[in-house]
């Protein structure tokens, strides 16, 4: 087994001088050249814990709390400033679900990758055109030698979502965060970004963290999966396991909640209430005052255990029956 | 399936829109609903589906006249909306309602919800001041939130909640058709299963009529009888929802159904069937609108439009001049197989859900008020 690429233990974030994390004990790893999705709803901590990783945490308010998180070796969370703006673009990106808020609007399109390329690896101004250009064709954006000279307005979604890809790729990264990507595209122009994210993710053998509330995404993306609830992982295991052997009571909710092609009409099995605001937030697990299955014994935290064939942080787990029988 | 009482039609129904006019140049015009022809029947939940831009907004909007149209005709229960004068147009709210994608932006945020849930009513003069109030309680209850809330305003409530005030504004002058303009896009997928079934319990009780504007097609195949497809103004395909996913005769139908990423690792994989994106509606292309990402066009497609079928003995309507000899792929037998293990779980919390239900009190569906949210 090679060395994570990157690994991520305990990782707290808060707004600070309060108590409750809105991320809490998040851990999990990434191996060179696979895809974690971390899957969950508005609120669950997902995009803080890719804009800690990025160093790209508005703080204040917000601090990290604990935590580590190894790349290549070296703690994402103690870095300088300095550092982080040498890491980002170079073996570590971002790719933001509003491309139009990541570009720079007074930029040409062609200036924002090359400005990457020369601030990185030192190229000159010839060689990093080259680069853009080269990128926007491997991101298939038409009449790439035009688009180099555009600006970022010029652009529909898709094409820019292209050239934040091509941009994030420049320097040939180890890993990229994608924060929801084609959340605010239309579906078949979110299958054609889909689609090239993963020939490229491929072909440069580059490793994704993949931030979605989709789970149609994860299934097509996904090596390896974290479903998030209220700022805590509460299961994880490869895409397979937990599709196919869904143990913690909010994957299971969450995955009868969509409306299932194929199923045809009748009512939707759901998650009752919504999640509750961190002030209140019960002390134990979290997911407690949802929980069909829930257990006096959820008052206290569950961690996160072995369940089947892989982890879910649940009392209950592995969940074999309606009753506890124990 | 037996026929129904037409009570919303469209024919040849256009609305454009004009930017003003630059100096020196002719002003654009978008046509955002190009010659539409369509019935909804009585009792049905119709849903309108395309991507950014294809129009159903704006056809939404013509159909429940929130915006007039600029040509063909429009008719509810079988009187004509065209020459409707402001006092008619308001007497048909009363029976045609909205519901907006984000009812932050469509409810008063200086009003109480109550008051906003009460308004129609005065509007249309229904009841006294104490029936009007008990039943914006009744409401209130109906859609799954305490009856406290009449007192709050809306800012204090989540999106789920602010959908459910919504929605019970809407069916306050008890209306015979609810348009949603994305009723449930906005909403948390968890959030989301609790506002369809919502929809699907009220439609039912009151007898509504739905139409329902969307994008997400796995929620459209849940909820919807009927669907039109959209694409650049036009209906390019309109057939019952469950035919359409199955096998769908428009390429475009087929485009979008081939591009929804399944749940399921076990499916196929969602596949770009279509290259490029939206062409420009200020000058949208000749013949087909859709030839030019067509995988399937011909010489005819590029100078010929094709006209809206007649409906078919399965009640489906196709605009493609191919449409009799391609075989397009839909979701077919993608009736995912699940695993073993995966059904017992789902199964499981079906049980523990209903078990639920029945024997603690939980706290309204639409979860608790939360102070300075």
């Amino acid at each position: 087994m090679s060395q994570p690429l990157l690994e991520v233990q305990d990782l707290a974030i808060r707004i600070r001088g309060t108590g409750r994390n809105l991320v809490d004990g998040v851990s999990f790893g990434v191996m060179p050249g696979e895809t974690l999705c971390i899957v969950g709803e508005s609120g669950c901590g997902k995009s803080l814990t890719a804009l800690a990783l990025m160093g790209l945490l508005a703080s204040p308010p917000l601090e990290i709390a604990g935590g580590k998180a190894l790349f290549q070796g070296q703690d994402l969370l103690g870095l300088t400033r300095a550092q982080f703006s040498r890491l980002r673009g170079d073996r570590l990106a971002m790719i933001f679900q509003e491309p139009m808020s990541a570009l720079n609007p007074a930029l040409r399109i062609g200036e924002q990758i090359a400005e990457s390329v020369r601030r990185h690896r030192g190229a000159s101004h010839r060689a990093a055109r080259a680069r853009a250009l080269e990128m926007l064709e491997k991101v298939r954006i038409p009449a790439p030698e035009t688009r180099l000279d555009e600006f970022p307005h010029q652009l529909s979604g898709g094409m820019r979502q292209r050239a934040m890809i091509a941009m994030a790729l420049a320097n040939d990264p180890a890993l990229i965060v994608a924060d929801e990507p084609t959340t605010a595209l239309d579906v078949t122009i979110q299958a054609q970004i889909l689609d090239l994210m993963r020939r490229l993710r491929d072909e440069a053998g580059t490793a994704l963290i993949m931030i979605t509330h989709d789970l149609g995404v994860v299934a097509e993306m996904a090596d390896k999966v974290a479903v998030m609830y209220a700022g805590r992982v509460v299961e994880t295991g490869t895409m397979a396991q937990v599709f196919g052997d869904p143990q913690h009571p909010y994957t299971i909710g969450l995955m009868s909640s969509m409306p299932a092609f194929g199923a045809g009409a009748g009512r939707l099995v759901t998650i009752p209430g919504m999640v509750p605001p961190i002030s209140a937030m019960p002390p134990g697990c979290r997911f407690a005052s949802r929980c069909p299955f829930r257990l006096p014994r959820c008052e206290a935290p569950p961690p996160l255990v072995q369940a089947g064939d892989h982890q879910a942080a649940c009392w209950r787990a592995p969940l074999d029956a309606l009753e506890v029988t124990a | 399936m037996s026929p129904r009482q037409v009570i919303l039609e469209a024919r040849a129904l256009e609305r454009r829109f004009v930017t003003a006019r630059p100096l020196f140049r002719e002003a654009t015009v978008v046509h955002a609903v190009s010659g539409v022809d369509l019935a909804v029947e009585e009792g049905e939940t119709f849903a309108i589906v395309g991507e950014s831009g294809c129009g159903k907004s704006t056809l939404a909007r013509v159909l429940t006249r929130l915006i007039p149209a600029s040509g063909g005709s429009v008719r509810y229960a079988g009187r004509d909306l065209g020459g409707l004068k402001p006092a008619q147009i308001r007497a048909l709210r009363r029976e045609v309602q909205f519901i907006f994608q984000d009812p932050f932006s469509s409810l008063n945020p200086r009003m109480t919800v109550g008051a906003l849930i009460e308004e129609p009513l005065r509007i249309h003069r229904i009841g006294t001041g104490p029936e009007r109030r008990a039943r914006v309680a009744q409401l209130l209850e109906r859609v799954g939130l305490p009856a406290q809330a009449a007192g709050r305003y809306p800012h204090e409530f989540s999106g789920g909640q602010r959908q459910r005030i919504g929605i019970a504004r809407a069916l306050a002058s008890g209306p015979k058709v609810v348009v949603g303009d994305e009723p449930v896009s906005a909403l948390d997928v968890s959030i989301q299963a609790q506002v369809v079934n919502l929809l699907a319990d009220l439609k039912r009780e009151f007898g509504l009529t739905l139409v329902i504007i969307a994008h997400d097609l796995a929620v459209i195949r849940h909820m919807a009888d009927r669907v039109a497809v959209m694409y650049l103004g036009q209906i390019v395909e309109l057939a019952p929802a469950a035919d359409l996913f199955e096998v769908p005769r428009h390429p475009y139908t087929e485009a979008l159904v081939s591009a929804i990423p399944l749940p399921d690792p076990g499916a196929r994989r969602a596949r770009a069937r279509v290259a490029g994106e939206l062409p420009d509606p200020t000058a949208p292309p000749a013949g087909c609108r859709f030839h030019p990402r067509c995988p399937y066009a011909i010489g005819r497609c590029r100078t010929d439009a094709p006209q809206l079928s007649p409906r078919d003995a399965g009640g489906r309507q196709v605009a493609c001049h191919r449409a009799e000899e391609l075989a397009l792929a839909g979701l077919g037998s993608v009736a995912a197989a699940r695993s073993p293990a995966a059904r017992k779980r789902f199964d499981l919390y079906r049980q523990a859900r209903a078990a639920q239900a029945q024997t603690d009190q939980p706290p309204a569906e639409g979860g608790p008020i939360q102070q300075g949210d």
